[in-house]
């Protein structure tokens, strides 16, 4: 998989939420470029270049990172912290999609600078409704940073909602 | 003296009088006597004279009448040696009688002597006076005018009121003049004016001489001076007057004295606190019954400093003595004030007793220094309460911390529980529903009709699990919700549930009834999923009816004033007897192929009206409806504690 044209990062764990959702995203052909790492610590290299993915460049983000919150290792939290406090990696966009619907997840998620917040549904046709829609969104309706110059420059074009 | 003589002159001229009256009756005896033999001698003469006529008047004149005269003769001679015969005897008799005189007359200067002798002694010794009837003074012997002061010239004449002293009421002397003008004799005792104005007293006696007619002819009245006798009496009844108003001030003061004295004997005994009090040199005072009960000694008298020995006084350690300048009454007794805590142990206290205390300086109403007092009560009791509830209270705060400790960890466990279940539980539920819903749709065509069933069952219990899942964490995020109690009013909110409401209702006729509810004190996020749970049982369970009617309303309740709210429905109701099991999680009082349900919802409705310290019930009846009654506390209730999330997050 070329990780250099990425479409959509899904940070999961669960082999599970990762088949359904990769399921789902088939479906609405939005599966072509999309890169899944299995815990916190994994999708912090891949954001920072280190590890198995130091020849990644900072100058090609990911178009979507569909984030899990209870995660190994480094919790999405933890995780959304990080990249949203760096302004290299601060304007991607970050969509929390957790089997949580706790208040305190929510908020805290949109403190640290989600772009977006979904609740997965039980019901898998819903669920895959939801996952039409926000690929849909982030990868044809929005319109995503601009790719030159510096990343905070772009982050400051970039508010969604 | 002079009063002896006076009376000795008064009762020699009551002898002279009296001798002149014996000798008066003497003479008049022997006049009688005389006179008697006179006119017997006269007569016989004068018989003589008349017989000597009649017999020369005879011779003369008849011879015939010689035998007459001489028979007369003989009669005459008869007569005369008769009559000389008589004569004789009488004269004998007078002689007799003479001598009689004569030795009564002796006998009369006997006695006369003697009277003269006892008016001697009389005189030497008594005051004596002779009034005439009218009290006009007709005597008086020496020592009457000795002690008067008067002359027996200035006094014979005048009246005896002369001597007046004014002393006795009228009443006396009247009583006085009717008991001697009546015959009596009187006594008395009179007080005198003597004649320079002093005062003398006299006993007296006044003996009335009766004239013959039995009427008092004059009084004679003996004294005696009684006037030291009497002035001492004076004297000593003034003193006694004077002693008895003392007296009778003294009881009357005493009086005045003792009920004070009782008041505050008695206030004292009675009081529950010790009191002592010790004049300036040390001595005890005042040692109350509660005093002696408290130090289980009674007054003693020592030493001041060694009082604190005497009755056992320590620090309040129970062990080092008191120091015996420091005790407090001493304090007080040299003008301080002073309060101490001690402990007391003594022979009469062998368990020891901790006493408070306070003492004061006595002062008297100048201010001086006049002693001290000291209050004191036995604590040990409430130090022993005191440690108990000290200790009890330790125990509580610690059992308190522990609970909130435990409590704590619960909290933390629940709430790591409900993320878990909210995380966890519903993820395989996810992928239940989605691989079933994958398999039935991707291989769908391949099954057997019989498999295709059972993933339709597969999908409708993961459904129905998600459901439960989500009000299991709806009822546990209701348990952590911070109660934001505002004045909230009732009726949009009720109408906001019934919009929700509205595609239950569909194609059904509901006829909502809703009362004019109050502005209420509450949190109406919760307060709106009362209504919610509720107003969806209601429409839930009225299903059948041909016309659903549901009441919301409210009313007073009778025992504390809160406001009861209630919900009504005309639905199938539910027998009483599982009322009990209305509000437990997962409890169900229907089936679920009749009505559907999880059981969580009357649970949820239940831990709000918790939370605002309120109340929920249920009457009912089957086949006629139910009716939900709630209340919402009063006022602030103590909120639970928040979860830490903003109010902008809450759904």
């Amino acid at each position: 998989m070329n990780i250099t044209e990425l479409d959509i990062l899904l940070v999961e764990d669960n082999q599970d939420d990762m088949d359904l959702a990769l399921h789902a995203l088939r479906r609405e052909k939005l599966a072509n470029r999309i890169l899944v790492v299995r815990d916190g610590e994994e999708a912090l290299d891949f954001f920072f270049c280190r590890g198995a993915y130091s020849q990644r460049s900072f100058d090609h983000p990911p178009k979507l990172v569909l984030l899990d919150l209870k995660l190994p290792k480094v919790n999405g939290l933890e995780v959304l912290k990080i990249i949203k406090s760096d302004p290299r990696t601060k304007t991607i966009p970050v969509v929390i999609m957790t089997s949580s619907k706790e208040e305190r997840d929510m908020v805290a998620s949109y403190n640290l600078g989600a772009n977006s917040y979904i609740q997965k549904p039980v019901d898998f046709d819903q669920f895959r409704d939801t996952v039409k829609t926000i690929g849909l969104y982030w990868l044809v309706i929005n319109q995503p940073p601009v790719t030159e110059d510096t990343p905070h420059f772009r982050g400051a074009v970039n508010e969604p909602r | 003296m002079d009063a002896v003589a006076a009376t000795i002159q008064q009762m020699e001229a009551e002898e002279d009088f009296l001798m002149v009256q014996r000798t008066q009756k003497t003479q008049a005896a022997r006049r009688v006597t005389i006179t008697v033999m006179l006119l017997g001698s006269l007569f016989a003469m004068i018989f003589l004279l008349i017989a000597g006529v009649a017999i020369s008047h005879q011779i003369g004149i008849n011879a015939r009448a010689r035998a007459q005269v001489t028979a007369l003769n003989t009669q005459l001679e008869q007569r005369v040696a008769q009559r000389t015969s008589d004569l004789r005897s009488e004269i004998a008799e007078r002689k007799l009688a003479e001598q009689a005189l004569k030795n009564s007359i002796a006998v009369s200067d006997q006695v006369l002597k003697e009277l003269a002798d006892q008016k001697f002694a009389l005189d030497q010794h008594a005051i004596v006076a002779v009034t005439d009837v009218r009290g006009t003074i007709t005597y008086v012997n020496d020592k009457f005018c000795a002690i008067s002061q008067y002359s027996a010239d200035e006094l014979i004449g005048e009246n005896h009121r002369i001597l007046n002293s004014g002393h006795h009421p009228n009443s006396f002397f009247q009583n006085m003049y009717r008991a001697i003008a009546g015959g009596e004799v009187w006594h008395g005792e009179i007080k005198n004016r003597a004649k320079d104005g002093s005062i003398y007293w006299v006993d007296t006696t006044i003996v009335p001489f009766m004239s013959d007619q039995g009427k008092p002819r004059q009084y004679v009245a003996i004294r005696a001076d009684i006037t030291e006798r009497k002035l001492t009496a004076e004297r000593l009844s003034n003193q006694a007057l004077e002693l008895s108003k003392q007296a009778e001030e003294l009881a009357g003061s005493r009086h005045e004295l003792e009920t004070p004295t009782l008041t505050l004997r008695s206030v004292l005994d009675s009081m529950a606190e010790g009191l002592v009090a010790a004049d300036e040199q040390g001595n005890f005072i005042i040692w109350n019954s509660a005093a002696e009960k408290i130090t289980g000694m009674s007054a003693a008298e020592m030493p001041a400093l060694e009082w604190n020995h005497h009755y056992g006084v320590f620090l309040p350690d129970a062990i080092t003595p008191f120091p015996p300048e420091e005790n407090p009454l001493l304090r007080a007794i040299r003008g301080e004030s002073a309060s101490a805590q001690m402990f007391l142990r003594n022979s009469a206290l062998p368990q020891g007793a901790w006493i408070e205390s306070i003492a004061n300086p006595l002062r008297d109403k100048s201010g001086a220094l006049r002693g001290g007092v000291i209050a004191f009560r036995d604590v040990t009791q409430r130090r022993v309460d005191e440690r108990e509830i000290r200790k009890l209270n330790d125990e509580l705060e610690q059992r308190v911390a522990e609970r909130t400790a435990q409590l704590q960890i619960a909290n933390q466990e629940l709430e790591s529980f409900s993320y878990s279940v909210s995380h966890d539980l519903r993820a395989p539920l996810r992928h239940i529903g989605g691989f079933s819903k994958m398999l039935m749709e991707e291989y769908g065509a391949t099954l057997e009709p019989g498999a295709r069933h059972y993933l339709d069952r597969i999908q409708a219990g993961t459904q129905k699990m998600g459901l439960l899942v989500d009000e299991l964490l709806n009822l546990a995020r209701v348990g952590r919700h911070s109660l934001n109690r505002r004045p909230s009013p009732l009726n949009p909110i009720i109408l906001e549930v019934v919009t929700i409401l509205e595609p239950d209702a569909e194609g059904r006729r509901v006829q909502w009834e809703i009362a004019d509810l109050p502005i209420v004190e509450c949190d109406p996020v919760l307060v709106k999923q009362i209504y919610q749970n509720l107003l969806a049982n209601a429409l839930k369970f009225t299903r059948a009816r041909p016309l659903t009617v549901i009441e919301i309303g409210y009313l007073q309740h009778d025992e504390d004033g809160q406001t009861v709210f209630t919900v009504r429905d005309n639905g199938i109701g539910f027998n009483m007897k599982y009322v009990d099991k209305l509000f437990g999680v997962f409890q169900r009082l229907h089936r679920p192929e009749d009505f559907e349900g999880t059981g969580v919802g009357l649970a949820t409705v239940q831990r709000i009206v918790q939370k605002h310290g309120g109340q929920v019930w249920a009457e009912a009846e089957v086949d006629k409806g139910a009716t939900f009654f709630f209340t919402l506390g009063l006022g602030k209730q103590a909120e639970s504690k928040s979860d830490g999330i903003a109010a902008g997050g809450q759904s």
